[in-house]
């Protein structure tokens, strides 16, 4: 799965770059995305390409955010599409990871 | 032609005493040899011999040891054991009498006590066979009925497996009219001739007041369950007080017309009523005690009423109280999940199944008790709705193919005339159908690769319904745990999801064995 990186000061911006992140990719995403999390503990992810997203997508960003906190950093979501944001709210993942509509704004609230 | 002889087995591990009782039995009979416990039990689990000698005194398990575990399998109880030993103090006797011994011959032995013996425990046995026999006969032709043919829009199937020692099951159809029948499933404390006999005697004392009643009524009414029940009570309880016993039952009264189903339990089984439009099932219980009560409070019928689709299940203790190896019983909790999964099966392929389930669960097709059960099935009506769309795509259990999945739904809803879903609902159910075919395709076959999940799409003219078959493992979904939100665990929101985002969602298995999971989304028009 292709994913761009950026750092803004202390923070890593990842873009994911799919359109769908479901159980059929949700494995791929996380093996690709495990390097960047080993070096970094303020990471934000723009997800504005993903159209689709399921459970395991959500569990997957879970993960990371577990992963993170271990290492005293956290993880921050912006730029989500409509339909993945109603799936957040029903998930709940909206109360336990902060979104916010821009990149610059993400890497602010850090 | 000549009778095959009766079985014997002769226990002990001193050839002296193995040599002298063959002599001593081997023209009257087929003689097996085990030379210590465990050979014993091998011996008599493979070939169920119809006496066993039994010596006390050997290495491994010991005699007592033997024959407690003979009297502990349903399989092996009824076969006679005499101990057969050197010990002759008082105790050891009693203590093989409490390990379920039938007689003791004390080492040295004379051989025409042997044989005598033997001869009388055997004749014993025929003779308790032969009761079994003409009581089992007995049920079969007086206290089993047969259900009526041609009641509309009922289906009813019936199950009975006899014990070794018939107790006394019995159940009868009254047909009233094509839209009305009462069923009656019953027990009687006791067992053996006593108890089949006076099965077969309610059976007929309920014709009679039946009748009676019916005859009777001026507007040509039909007598309440309650009535019927009071009447056969007052008119059989000196007898069932003479011979010390009482008689457990449901008298149900299923009335098509009305769709209503009233009856009357004396503390009999809690009926099982499947609900079809919530997929649950309650159990009916009844206020009144059994027959045979002395002063009784009237009879009080209790009316439920029921919807096409719902399945009612009638049963004797023998079916809850199946044992397995280790003395766990299948019990009423098991039965009512079981039905819960199964209901939308057919009542004649159900039974079987119920059959199957509670072979499996005991390990043995041979019951303590007997086992009755009586399904009666609601037809659904067949539905009114005409089918307007149908879209049909077929899958390997792979996760590559949830894109076509998601495709075939968005097609589907997106072709439906006046587009009564818009895309935000569109995305819910491509949400929906994802998580569903994840979870057959992470669940239901295991590791199995290259099997196949068949995806039905219906229109109807108020609702989409998508099916999702799949041929692998039952899935239950309470056996989920509920999700946690609080970001500590990735797993678990499959279910939740689903159940927030189409209209109703069912899990079954269908006619055919196969696992279904049903969602329904209802469709919205603008007039």
């Amino acid at each position: 799965m292709k994913l761009s990186t950026e750092k803004i000061g202390e923070v890593t911006v990842v873009t994911v770059l799919t359109e769908v992140l479901d159980a059929s990719n949700a494995e791929e995403f996380k093996i690709a995305t495990a390097p960047i999390l080993e070096k970094n503990n303020k990471v934000v992810f723009e997800i504005s390409q993903i159209k689709f997203m399921d459970s395991s997508g959500c569990g997957t960003l879970l993960s990371f955010l577990r992963q993170l906190k271990s290492s005293n950093g956290t993880l921050k979501l912006c730029r989500v599409q409509e339909p993945v944001r109603r799936l957040f709210e029903l998930v709940r993942i909206d109360r336990i990871i902060e979104i916010f509509d821009t990149k610059e704004e993400a890497v602010k609230a850090f | 032609m000549e009778k095959i002889k009766p079985l014997v087995l002769i226990v002990d591990d001193n050839s002296t005493n193995i040599d002298l009782l063959v002599d001593t039995l081997k023209n009257d009979y087929r003689l097996g040899v085990a030379k210590n416990g465990q050979k014993a039990l091998d011996y008599t689990e493979k070939h169920l011999p119809d006496l066993i000698l039994l010596d006390i005194m050997m290495p491994g398990a010991d005699g007592y040891e033997v024959c407690t575990k003979l009297k502990a399998a349903t399989r092996t109880k009824d076969i006679p054991v005499i101990f057969i030993t050197a010990m002759t103090e008082t105790a050891h006797k009693t203590r093989a009498f409490e390990a379920g011994a039938l007689d003791y011959i004390t080492k040295p032995f004379h051989t025409a006590e042997v044989k005598a013996r033997v001869r009388t425990h055997l004749s014993l046995k025929k003779a308790r066979e032969h009761e079994i026999y003409i009581a089992s006969k007995i049920q079969k032709t007086l206290l089993l009925g047969k259900p009526p043919r041609d009641i509309n829009g009922i289906q009813i199937a019936q199950l009975t497996i006899p014990s070794q020692k018939v107790d006394g099951d019995f159940y009868d159809f009254f047909k009233l009219n094509n839209q009305c029948f009462d069923l009656v499933v019953g027990d009687v404390m006791g067992k053996g001739i006593p108890a089949a006999l006076l099965g077969a005697a309610i059976k007929s004392h309920f014709l009679r007041v039946l009748n009676e009643l019916i005859r009777l009524t001026e507007k040509k009414e039909f007598p309440d369950p309650e009535k019927i029940i009071s009447s056969v009570h007052s008119s059989m309880i000196d007898q069932l007080e003479d011979i010390e016993t009482f008689v457990t039952l449901c008298y149900a009264r299923f009335d098509m017309a009305k769709y209503l189903l009233s009856f009357v339990d004396c503390g009999h089984m809690r009926t099982i009523h499947f609900h079809a439009d919530s997929n649950r099932c309650s159990l009916l219980r009844g206020v009144n005690m059994p027959l045979g009560f002395p002063e009784q409070e009237p009879f009080k019928q209790t009316l439920v009423s029921f919807k096409p689709g719902d399945l009612f299940v009638f049963y004797s203790d023998g079916l809850t109280e199946a044992k397995n190896q280790d003395g766990v019983l299948y019990g009423e909790k098991r039965l009512v999940d079981f039905v819960q999964k199964n209901a939308i099966i057919e009542p004649k392929e159900l039974i079987n199944i119920v059959r199957k389930n509670v072979v499996a669960f005991s390990q043995s097709d041979i019951f303590d008790d007997d086992l009755t059960c009586v399904l009666v099935g609601i037809e659904k009506k067949s539905t009114s709705q005409a089918l307007l769309d149908k879209a049909k795509l077929e899958i390997k259990n792979d996760l590559t193919e949830l894109a076509r999945v998601r495709a075939f739904v968005r097609n589907f809803c997106e072709g439906i005339p006046d587009l009564p879903l818009d895309n935000n609902r569109i995305n819910l159910i491509e949400l929906a159908v994802t998580e569903v075919t994840a979870n057959i395709i992470k669940h239901a076959y295991g590791e199995h690769t290259g099997e196949q999940i068949q995806i039905n799409a219906l229109l109807l003219d108020d609702k989409i319904v998508l099916q999702f078959y799949d041929w692998g493992k039952e899935f239950d979904p309470k056996s989920v745990p509920l999700p946690v939100f609080d970001g500590s665990q990735s797993g678990g929101f499959g279910l939740h999801i689903i159940s927030h985002t189409v209209d109703e969602v069912v899990y079954s298995r269908d006619k055919k064995g196969r696992n279904c999971a049903c969602l329904k989304i209802k469709l919205t028009r603008k007039d």
